[in-house]
């Protein structure tokens, strides 16, 4: 079981700075996200770390021992590539196996170990076949097994899901889940799709142009985001514009008691859709109640999304269950509430300002 | 911030390649262009040569028709390629591996055997010229600018249709739905969807047939009589046999290679942005069509595809007819074989000794730099890459004329040995390698070698055990194909070879040219044989991909 820590670590092309002084700590066995959009430089952080990339300035600890001066073949660290990298020339037992003879095994334990992951990643059977015969859920899961099969100290994952279409993803995101819990493997994992960090994180890891933006279990950014960068990139966010006038927070034309923020600049009022109340009852404790119009009712199922104008701007309300006359209200005059206790405020460098009020 | 400057095996793989090419290219090159700038009497500094260009007739004459050659022998090729690529793709036609084969059959034998061919059924003593003229029709002979486009049309459309059936099948046929849903009939669809759509594929082996076509030497010479084009003037020039011009040779080479330097040039110009990309959902589908349309389409494919693999024919069965000396006689025989092995077999044996050594070669540094292109991107590997471009636009009569005006003094005194064949025949094939492997490589993706990186392999292991095993069918079967160009390498051979260095390529054409037809056709269909078995071999290792005869 290995901890992994992260110290300082800086890394440049030309003038650009693709990471601003990275320091991280992952526990032993922890499922660790690093999630942000194309460019945030996640995937240069994961590949330093495997060392196919070389950092300016920083260290990379394993085990209380550095691995940074060590070439990557010798950091004994698995990796699944976005492209699975499965090697077409081999069959996939050949795939799975090539790891361990690197490392000279005995061919019985080699065979046991092929036979083993194979089975962990559900693809006893087809230990003969090429890899061209396989769909890509199938040779991701060869990735994976190969990955797996050097029982690394380390499990690097770089977009293992994003060339899968959308049903396959979810299945082998929760196989990939198990697996990791059921040995225990401390993984490092990159991805740019915010709901699929949610599912699988123990701790996400919010990056955004080269720096760390949020580090938090998935509840944590979700529900209380630090920066408003985690507020926007992770589920959908309402942001509101407010000012702050002498002690008082004023959003539209309503006004609240609020300590005055030594920071200047007009700051924003942020929640999320689920928490908009789109009813004519009382919000429990104090709210801000705004007048709008609905402009588009979006039917999904299980809930529905209000497009709502209001003095303010758009906001978007998400109401469960939606009753048979929800698309009558396109249109129609509503009374909005937006329940401070749900609130978080951000200041105009986007970060998060203490409320006071916020239920943990 | 550290730079580690290594100095490993590609600092050597880069300067050795530095190295070669400087020394078998920019060099003799380099002697052709000081050639064209000197008196040839004095030595003094002089653009005499580049004004006679512009005053001499027969100069301007070479210019014209080595544009006329080009063009024609493009369109020609154009025409038949696209319209055999387009039925193939497009309908059910039955043997499509028959019309394949055939077609590559025409692709890869040499130049001058359909030149020869052709003049054996056309040309002033011509079987079916005189079989025709017995029943009283009389045509002229094949001789001269009609004969080389006819020639060079037959020859490359094959180039066009094996790029253009590429194109066309990469074709998403929702796109071609879309249009026709949008209310445009088939016919207009064809040209202003389809057509544009592969129009880099056309324009491209456009490109190269006619680049192919103002180069070759052996078909203007043999087909052409008084047509004079520049490779045949500069050769005309160079071996002297009106007392010889090496500054003008050498001038009319440097307009040679300007020429093929603005079509190269121009192509890529043009088409700098019309590349498509298209997602390929729906592939296109053969169109069955049934009664007279359907024996159309057949005899068109069928006749274009047996008139381009003719000449092959043509030779195999009259080096079985009888002869004597020039004219054959009824009645089959072995004696052309006899004679070729009893007197010429020499030729043979060089053949086969110079275009080993040398596909060896060109194979081991070509993946060497193929490497370096694609995995070491720099100044230098960019700049070599360039460099790599001039053997494209080169022809061999060039190539052969640069190399025996340098090679003939110390510090390299090559001239008359067999090495100085090998060496024009490496370095005008390494560039086709070199860049073959790269493309290979780009295929294979750095990825495969970083998975094999991460499992614990050094990257030099990682290279032997992912890359190399991915990307070796795909080098002996460009191994291959530079082996089987190597062997019917006429126009550098020629201006190279003296009398123990002769190779099969030129022992034809100077068979061809003394009249001795029997002995041209045994030693072709010699040449033929040892093709196509390099060929099928080719053929098989590259997963029968036709783009690897390319």
């Amino acid at each position: 079981m290995a901890e992994l820590r992260i110290q300082g670590l800086a890394k440049s092309y030309r003038d650009v700075r693709v990471l601003e002084s990275i320091d991280l700590t992952i526990a032993s066995g922890e499922f660790f996200t690093l999630l942000g959009p194309s460019g945030c430089g996640k995937t240069t952080l994961l590949r330093t770390i495997a060392g196919f990339q070389q950092q300016d300035r920083g260290e990379i600890i394993v085990k209380g021992e550095r691995i940074d001066p060590k070439p990557a073949h010798k950091r004994d660290i698995g990796m699944v590539f976005q492209d699975y990298a499965v090697f077409p020339h081999l069959t996939v037992a050949e795939n799975v196996a090539f790891g361990l003879k690197a490392r000279s095994l005995p061919k019985s334990e080699i065979e046991a170990r092929v036979a083993e992951s194979l089975k962990m990643v559900r693809l006893d059977g087809y230990q003969s076949r090429l890899p061209a015969e396989m769909s890509g859920g199938q040779q991701q899961r060869i990735g994976l097994a190969r990955a797996m099969a050097i029982r690394p100290t380390l499990l690097l994952m770089d977009e293992p899901l994003s060339n899968l279409d959308a049903k396959l993803r979810i299945e082998l995101r929760e196989d990939i889940r198990d697996i990791q819990r059921r040995l225990g493997i401390t993984t490092i994992y990159v991805t740019h799709d915010q709901e699929e960090a949610l599912a699988v994180s123990d701790r996400i890891c919010v990056m955004n142009k080269g720096h760390v933006e949020q580090i938090g279990t998935p509840f944590e950014i979700y529900r209380h985001p630090v920066r408003r960068f985690a507020a926007s990139f992770v589920g959908t966010m309402n942001f509101v514009p407010a000012t702050l006038d002498g002690g008082k927070l004023v959003v539209g034309s309503q006004s609240l008691p609020f300590p005055a923020l030594p920071k200047s600049g007009p700051p924003e009022l942020a929640i999320r859709p689920e928490n908009v109340i789109l009813t004519r009852q009382e919000a429990q404790g104090e709210a801000i109640s705004l007048r709008g119009e609905v402009r588009k009712v979006t039917f999904l199922g299980r809930e529905a999304h209000y497009t709502l104008r209001t003095e303010v701007g758009e906001i978007i309300a998400q109401v469960m269950d939606p009753s048979a006359d929800f698309i009558a209200m396109e249109g129609q005059g509503i009374d909005i509430l937006l329940p401070l206790a749900k609130c978080a405020l951000f200041d105009a460098d986007g970060d998060l300002v203490s409320m006071g009020k916020q239920a943990r | 911030m550290t730079k580690r400057t290594r100095f490993d095996l590609w600092t050597f793989v880069l300067m050795g390649a530095w190295a070669i090419l400087l020394i078998l290219l920019v060099w003799p090159l380099s002697s052709i262009l000081k050639a064209s700038l000197i008196d040839n009497a004095t030595g003094a500094f002089s653009l005499a040569h580049y004004v006679d260009i512009f005053t001499i007739k027969a100069y301007q004459r070479a210019i014209g028709n080595t544009f006329i050659a080009g063009f024609g022998g493009m369109a020609g090729a154009l025409v038949l390629g696209v319209t055999l690529a387009f039925v193939t793709t497009r309908f059910h036609i039955y043997g499509r591996a028959i019309i394949q084969t055939l077609a590559v059959v025409a692709l890869v034998s040499p130049p001058f055997i359909g030149a020869y061919a052709w003049i054996v059924l056309f040309g002033a003593s011509g079987v079916i010229r005189k079989g025709l003229a017995s029943i009283g029709i009389a045509i002229p002979p094949i001789y001269g600018v009609a004969g080389v486009i006819l020639v060079f049309s037959l020859k490359f459309f094959p180039h066009v249709f094996l790029i253009t059936s590429g194109a066309l099948a990469a074709i998403n046929r929702s796109v071609e739905e879309a249009a026709e849903s949008l209310g445009v009939p088939p016919w207009k669809r064809l040209f202003t969807v389809t057509f544009p759509l592969i129009l880099p594929a056309i324009s491209a082996s456009a490109l190269l047939t006619f680049v192919l076509s103002i180069a070759d030497f052996g078909t203007p010479r043999i087909i052409g009589r008084d047509f004079n084009v520049l490779a045949t003037e500069a050769f005309n020039l160079f071996s002297g046999e009106v007392g010889g011009n090496p500054g003008m040779a050498s001038a009319l080479s440097i307009v040679l290679i300007v020429l093929s330097m603005i079509v190269v040039f121009g192509q890529r110009w043009i088409l700098r942005k019309n590349v498509y990309y298209s997602n390929l959902i729906k592939k296109p589908e053969r169109q069955r069509v049934s009664g007279l349309k359907s024996v159309g389409l057949h005899v068109l494919a069928y006749t274009i595809v047996l008139l381009g693999a003719l000449p092959a024919f043509i030779v195999v069965l009259f080096s079985f007819r009888r002869t004597s000396g020039p004219v054959f006689q009824p009645g089959l025989s072995l004696q052309s074989y006899q004679k070729v092995i009893a007197t010429v077999s020499d030729p043979i044996w060089n053949t086969l000794l110079f275009s080993s050594i040398a596909v060896v070669a060109i194979v081991i540094s070509g993946t060497l730099i193929g490497y370096l292109i694609s995995r070491r991107p720099s100044v230098a590997t960019g700049s070599l890459d360039a460099l790599l471009m001039i053997p494209y636009i080169v022809p061999g009569i060039v190539m052969g004329i640069a190399f025996i005006t340098r090679f003939n003094d110390p510090p390299l005194a090559l001239t008359g040995t067999g090495l100085i064949i090998i060496l024009a025949v490496y370095v005008r094939r390494l560039p086709y390698s070199a860049r073959s492997v790269a493309a290979a490589l780009k295929q294979v993706g750095p990825n495969l070698e970083d998975a094999a990186v991460s499992l614990g392999y050094s990257p030099g292991r990682a290279f032997l055990k992912v890359t190399v095993p991915l990307i070796v069918p795909g080098i002996l079967a460009g191994a291959l194909m530079s082996f089987v160009t190597a062997m019917n390498e006429l126009s550098s051979s020629l201006v190279l070879y003296v009398g123990r260095t002769i190779t099969m390529p030129v022992r034809i054409y100077l068979s061809v040219m003394d009249g001795e037809y029997g002995t041209a056709s045994a030693l072709s269909s010699i040449l033929l044989a040892m093709t196509v078995v390099a060929v099928y071999a080719a053929f098989h290792l590259s997963g029968r991909k036709e783009s690897a005869l390319l």
